[in-house]
């Protein structure tokens, strides 16, 4: 096989260098070109203040709403823990890096809770699967994404640190998708008389008219 | 024996039994809740309901009998119409709570609400009727009357299979719900399988309770290894490493989470003990040996085997001597048995007297150790006389050198006269080798003590009372440097000469073919329910 133009064995499609490339040629006049740019921007930024760079960390920027950054885990209203240790994240989580130890919560309405709930950050890859699958909207996202720390057992978050840590409201929350759902399950205590079969915790219940009926005997 | 036809299928039945039953025998799939083979029929649930021909409406399959030339139909559009409705009222009221319940991935409403019903709600969630949740039935069971759908399996487990009638259904109508009678508390010996065949998470174990989610869970079949009656039963172990790298909680070894009743007619139909459910936990009770502890010697078990040889060159065959446990598999017992040279007991107590003796009228054994019979059939019981013979023996010098495998009794306490009789055969022994599973303090003075893997923590057959042999699988990993009594025992063999495969089933092969009890089995053809064993025509 004869070689083709340009020593490959094989036709290779040419580079399309654009036009402007092109016309760049490395010249003592480019040279003095590049200076130019690095001029202008002199000009821009100290006279008309108009900075691309930033002073990190003392300013930060904003983030998008829809940001992956560290977990939240959310509360309820008495500050308790949303979450119910229903294991969704762990099983979802394709890192394997959420551990938790579920115990059993004083109030049989709410029944479960989680004793441990840890997030090894350094597995983490931040793909927010866990905050899909939750069903109670009690992990969300942050837009924060500072992991650094001294040692390793910093960067395993318990649930001290995901609910509270220094500067986790200052961006407001990133990915938290279920949030239509979560408000839209709150109670509605208007609808409440309009059911024909009475809940228990209503007085109509037998079960409560007859708990009555014995207490009112003894 | 009646002709049935399911689905265009002709089934020869055999008489007396109703449709549901002939259809699970001939693997044709009915949904039911109410049903289970061992507590009796109720009809309640409204899950079977077929289609038989010449009959107006459709009759539930558990409940009618089969007769000649029944024609039953299982798919139309009636029978699913029917599932469908039916599934729609149990799931009225339900607080759809998957997230918290335990049953969540084993239920028997999400399974059968994907393949019959898959409708939803037309019932407003805020409007469902609450229910007490969470109420103590006793000291294993607990209850969520929310979720459960009154198919009275429970009720009919304590009126039938126990006979002590604890549970009841209570009101009528809606207000219809599970309880107690009186304020008796549900704890007979018996209380952990109602959990077990709860199809749905309204009775929940107070042990295994929020430990793990099911889906998590590794499924292996084995046998308890809590009294001689070898119950079969499932173990539940992890499948894998939880919580990733996290240091200090990521499992390796594996933990057993639960067990579960298994199936088997012939033992233990469906059910489990209280003491043996929970007997796995006996190996947390103390601390595990992980590795071998010595006084100065070699572990190595080829510098084992040297010094076994050399007593025997000075004192005799007879001066080294073993003792077994009836807690040993089969196939250790019998490499004991070949590497002793058949100078190997097992009875520790009285076992060979109460093993076949019940304890109550339904499963338990008096006798705690697994697997009496086999070491029996094994021609264990021979000239030594037990632990007290072997120890007024050593205290003479006539036993010198022993090897002593010893697993905790599973279920209760071993009686302190047999742990006492241990450290007294340990010190008066010039050489003694401890196999064992956990730090026991009569140990102390022996000359090595090895880690030996537990129960669920190697494969190997028991023999139970009746002579049913049976396979106990491993589920877990040894623990530390812990290894199955057999696999030492084939290495020991190896340096003596012998050469012997340490898998389970080549020494259950070779046993067969020298041992009378258990000529012309296989290891496969043992199965997952046991074989009977062939009884002794000698009389």
């Amino acid at each position: 096989m004869t070689p083709v133009r340009g020593g490959y064995a094989v036709d290779v499609p040419t580079v399309n260098v654009s036009e402007r490339a092109r016309s760049e040629q490395a010249t003592v006049l480019s040279t003095f070109r590049a200076f130019g740019v690095t001029l202008r921007r002199l000009f821009t930024s100290l006279v008309k203040r108009d900075m691309p760079t930033i002073s990190y960390p003392e300013q930060q920027r904003n983030y998008s709403e829809r940001f992956r950054g560290t977990h939240i885990l959310t509360v309820r209203d008495d500050g308790s823990l949303k979450c119910v240790a229903c294991y969704m994240c762990a099983t979802i989580c394709p890192a394997e890096c959420i551990y938790i130890e579920a115990g059993e919560h004083p109030n049989p309405e709410i029944e479960k809770f989680p004793r441990r709930f840890d997030i090894d950050m350094m597995r983490c890859i931040y793909c927010g699967f866990c905050v899909d699958a939750c069903p109670e909207e009690a992990i969300v996202m942050s837009r924060e994404h500072h992991q650094a720390a001294y040692n390793r057992d910093e960067t395993l978050y318990s649930i001290e640190k995901l609910i509270q840590r220094p500067g986790i409201n200052a961006k407001g929350p990133g990915y938290r998708p279920n949030r239509p759902f979560a408000e839209a399950k709150l109670f509605n205590p208007k609808e409440k008389d309009a059911c024909a079969y009475p809940s228990v915790t209503d007085e109509r219940h037998p079960a409560v008219l007859y708990e009555s009926m014995i207490q009112k005997r003894q | 024996m009646p002709k049935v036809t399911i689905n265009d299928q002709v089934y020869e039945a055999a008489a007396g039994r109703t449709i549901i039953q002939v259809a699970d025998e001939f693997g044709v799939e009915i949904p039911r809740y109410c049903y289970h083979p061992d507590i009796g029929i109720e009809a309640s649930c409204r899950m079977c309901l077929v289609e038989v021909e010449k009959l107006p409406k459709l009759v539930p399959a558990c409940a009618t009998p089969t007769t000649e030339g029944m024609i039953v139909r299982t798919n139309t559009a009636r029978v699913q119409q029917a599932v469908r409705y039916a599934m729609e009222f149990l799931l009225l009221h339900h607080p759809i709570d998957c997230p918290v319940c335990d049953q969540s991935g084993e239920c028997w409403l999400q399974d059968y609400y994907m393949e019959h019903a898959g409708h939803s709600s037309r019932y407003p969630g805020t409007q469902k009727t609450r229910r007490v949740k969470a109420v103590d039935l006793g000291p294993l069971v607990k209850l969520d009357r929310e979720r459960c759908i009154l198919c009275t399996r429970c009720v009919r487990f304590t009126r039938n299979v126990t006979k002590t009638g604890e549970i009841g259904v209570f009101n009528r109508g809606h207000a219809a719900e599970i309880a107690i009678h009186g304020d008796k508390s549900f704890d007979n010996p018996y209380s952990g399988n109602v959990v077990d065949i709860c199809p749905v998470g309204a009775l929940t174990s107070v042990d295994f309770r929020f430990k793990v989610r099911s889906w998590f869970l590794k499924e292996t079949d084995s046998v308890c290894g809590g009294c001689s009656t070898g119950c079969n039963l499932r173990v539940d172990h992890s499948a894998r490493a939880l919580g990733g790298g996290i240091p200090g909680v990521t499992a390796t070894e594996g933990t057993i989470y639960r067990t579960v009743g298994r199936r088997n007619t012939a033992v233990n139909k469906s059910w489990l003990c209280d003491e043996g459910r929970l007997s796995f936990h006996t190996l947390e009770r103390w601390p595990r040996l992980r590795s071998a502890r010595t006084r100065g010697t070699s572990a190595s078990l080829d510098q084992i085997h040297q010094r076994f040889e050399s007593i025997r060159r000075e004192h005799g065959q007879a001066a080294v001597a073993a003792l077994g446990s009836a807690t040993n598999t089969n196939e250790a017992l019998f490499l004991m048995k070949k590497y002793f040279q058949g100078r190997v007991d097992f009875r520790l107590g009285n076992e060979t007297q109460t093993y076949q003796k019940q304890q109550d009228d339904l499963l338990r054994r008096l006798d705690k150790h697994p697997n009496t019979q086999g070491a029996l059939d094994l021609g264990l019981a021979g000239s030594l006389n037990g632990l007290q013979g072997i120890v007024e023996a050593a205290e003479r010098k006539q036993v010198r050198a022993m090897w002593i495998a010893f697993h905790p009794q599973l279920v209760g306490e071993d009686a302190p006269e047999i742990l006492e009789s241990l450290e007294r055969l340990v010190r008066a022994l010039d050489y003694s080798i401890v196999s064992t599973t956990h730090e026991f303090p009569w140990a102390a003075n022996a000359t090595v003590v090895l880690p030996m893997a537990a129960w669920a923590e190697e494969t190997g057959t028991y023999t139970n009372y009746s002579g049913r042999i049976q396979i106990a699988n491993r589920a877990v990993a040894p623990a530390g440097e812990s290894l199955p009594l057999h696999t030492m025992m084939s290495q020991l063999l190896g340096f003596s000469g012998t050469q012997v495969s340490p898998d389970p089933a080549a020494i259950f092969d070779w046993m067969a073919r020298e041992t009378a009890a258990y000529s012309r089995m296989t290891y496969a053809s043992i199965g997952p329910l046991g074989l009977e064993t062939i009884k002794e025509t000698v009389q």
